[in-house]
């Protein structure tokens, strides 16, 4: 395990505004250990945890990257879906940024099927085969593309499971994360005031609404990443 | 549990494998299944997440470069309250909704455009959650889309917040009232300066139209419409207004077309005949419409004989030249008459038609005479206050004593006598 220095400051995690919580009303009482004050009807989340866990996540992810492993970045909330994709593709990983469908990893065969046929679409349009099809049939294929395209296409390139699933937003992406416990794949997810630390593996307790403080958080992992590939390239 | 999960799915998935092999002799085989050596990668995997996990909790502050100190100092510092440019709550109730909110209804904030998608744009403010900025809150004109309004991701500006979204904490954004104040204070601006705005009339109503004049919409009311063409016709074109009343409190913009072209005709001199059509006929006489603004023809300057009826000389649509007697600017009111313009009075009753051909000569002879009267007046004026120390020059102006006045003094013979002037 190494342990790297990951430059987390706070003045940088403040004013993205990571510590903010969700209101008093809504709090998960398990999170009681990561909440530091209230403050006008909003929980503060506890900046020292939460550079404690985000150092730990990008070892982990770091030696595991250096190991060649996949990853999955899963957020599919409006606001957020931006910053997943571009994350993910800086990263070169996978990303699920459009609706979670269900059964995606734990159903992976019929996700695989479907991943070949978006598969054979591309071929078919890259090499201009649409145009031998009558103009209906070709619209219909279209049609279909596009859709595989919005779904599936940040895992186009993913061949089996993945190894580690980072998730956004927990109340949001409940069934992705529960189809990762069922299958035992390792979790990295982002906490807010709302949601169960016990669920995931690494939870960083975070505010998962600000744009902002996803995207640092993301932006830090994504380092690690990175680095964790170039060390990987570099030693294989 | 989990070991007796894991077979259950072995077990399943291997029958579908085995058809799809026999069938179609794809490498499409059931992924989950063949796993044996990945599983006990991923084992390894999760065992190492487990003992960071624990290291983080049983050290909670090893490699965290500040310390508990810093970060509750800091709180403050970063408290999220948008004091900027705080305006009054205007509703009462929502005081109780938003008493939990860090940040009060009608703040002024500065935020981040981070992306904008088909119905709106989403700013990053330094608050718990990403604020929103809805289509049409983004621009006093319709647009179909934020980018018009000149909303692209990674701008800073200034919005207004001007509610919030339950569900999900976040704020809602517009930029429209800071462009509605501005709009307003613009239009006040133009008022105190009486400048002359081109507008676009958009809509027509019972009392007048509407035109949209500084993206705000406002009222013309008929009687100030230059009467060339009133409704449909004027529907959708581009012409001049000057500001009549600029209420922001009682929303009310009121503007006036006959003012701006009043403005343009000034030059219309007193005393000259224009050709002019009848818009309407009122008791107390008619209203032409010359050359874009509108005269009163009072019912005693149509003639010298006395009308009982405007209907039988007059109809509306009728052309008829009349003369100029004076033009009031500031309210855009200008009186007319053809009485001055009839060689033989009555005519205007009896021959219309003479009263136009004659209408030239008339007001020439006209203008002599009120040239002529004015002389007199003057005259008049030096004979009985003679130091004052003025005189007549030889064109009728009054000018210092000068010797260019001729010694035998002025020629007054062609003048008729005054009682003659004084019934005009």
């Amino acid at each position: 395990m190494t342990k790297r220095y990951w430059n987390i400051i706070l003045e940088e995690m403040m004013g993205a505004g990571v510590h903010f919580g969700h209101g008093t009303r809504k709090w998960n009482p398990k999170m009681s250990p990561y909440i530091s004050a209230k403050r006008k009807g909003i929980h503060i989340i506890n900046l020292i945890r939460t550079a404690r866990f985000l150092s730990e996540a990008c070892d982990l992810v770091f030696d595991a990257a250096s190991g060649g492993k996949q990853f999955l970045i899963v957020g599919t909330k409006k606001k957020a879906a931006d910053s997943v994709a571009r994350a993910a593709i800086r990263a070169r990983c996978h990303y699920v940024n459009k609706k979670w469908l269900g059964g995606m990893l734990t159903n992976w065969y019929t996700t695989e099927t479907r991943l070949q046929k978006f598969r054979d679409l591309r071929r078919q349009q890259k090499t201009g085969r649409l145009h031998f099809f009558p103009k209906r049939d070709a619209a219909i294929l279209k049609r279909q593309l596009a859709h595989l395209e919005t779904y599936l296409g940040g895992i186009k390139y993913m061949t089996g499971l993945p190894d580690i699933v980072i998730i956004v937003d927990q109340q949001e992406e409940y069934t992705a994360l529960r189809e990762c416990i069922t299958l035992e794949i390792p979790t990295i997810c982002i906490i807010d005031t709302n949601c169960d630390p016990d669920l995931a593996d690494i939870s960083i307790p975070a505010n998962d609404d600000a744009i902002a403080s996803i995207r640092l958080i993301l932006n830090k992992l994504v380092f690690a990443i990175c680095e964790g590939r170039s060390s990987y390239i570099r030693n294989s | 549990m989990t070991m007796a999960m894991t077979a259950s799915q072995l077990r399943w998935g291997w029958r579908p494998a085995a058809k799809q092999e026999r069938r179609r002799r794809a490498p499409v085989v059931c992924s989950i299944a063949i796993e044996n050596a990945q599983n006990k990668e991923r084992a390894k995997l999760k065992k190492l997440f487990e003992e960071a996990y624990e290291r983080c909790r049983t050290a909670p502050t090893e490699g965290v470069s500040f310390s508990f100190q810093q970060f509750t100092d800091a709180l403050d510092k970063y408290d999220f309250n948008a004091e900027i440019g705080t305006k009054a709550l205007h509703l009462l109730f929502s005081l109780y909704l938003l008493s939990r909110l860090w940040i009060n209804e009608d703040d002024m904030v500065k935020g981040t455009v981070f992306a904008t998608d088909a119905s709106g744009a989403y700013v990053d403010i330094a608050a718990k959650s990403t604020a929103y900025l809805p289509l049409q809150e983004a621009c006093i004109h319709r647009i179909k889309n934020v980018e018009e309004a000149g909303i692209v991701p990674g701008m800073r500006e200034e919005f207004v917040i001007i509610g919030e979204n339950e569900a999900d904490d976040s704020l809602i954004l517009s930029l429209r009232s800071i462009q509605y104040d501005l709009a307003w204070e613009r239009c006040r601006q133009l008022q105190t300066e009486d400048a002359v705005v081109k507008g676009k009339v958009v809509n027509a109503n019972k009392g007048g139209l509407v035109a949209q004049v500084e993206c705000l919409k406002g009222f013309v009311p008929f009687s100030q419409i230059s009467a060339k063409s009133t409704g449909e016709e004027l529907l959708e074109k581009e012409i001049p207004f000057k500001f009549v009343e600029v209420d922001q409190e009682q929303s009310r913009l009121v503007l006036s077309h006959r003012k701006a072209v009043a403005e343009n005709q000034g030059q219309l001199g007193i005393g000259s005949v224009v050709t002019g059509s009848v818009q309407s006929i009122k008791p107390y006489g008619a209203f032409i419409d010359i050359g874009g603004i509108s005269g009163l023809l009072h019912v005693s300057q149509i003639s010298h004989d006395r009308i009982t009826d405007i209907a039988t000389v007059l109809q509306p649509g009728d052309i008829l030249k009349v003369m100029i007697l004076s033009h009031d600017r500031e309210r855009g009111r200008v009186s007319l008459s053809t009485k001055k313009l009839e060689p033989t009075p009555g005519d205007m009753i009896r021959n219309p038609k003479l009263v136009f051909e004659k209408a030239e000569e008339m007001a020439q002879t006209f203008r002599q005479r009120i040239a002529q009267a004015e002389a007199m007046a003057r005259a008049d004026m030096l004979r009985f206050q003679p130091e004052s120390g003025l005189t007549l020059g030889s064109d009728g102006i009054l000018g210092p004593l000068t010797s260019d006045l001729p010694p035998e003094g002025l020629d007054l013979s062609e003048v008729s006598p005054a009682e003659d002037m004084i019934e005009n």
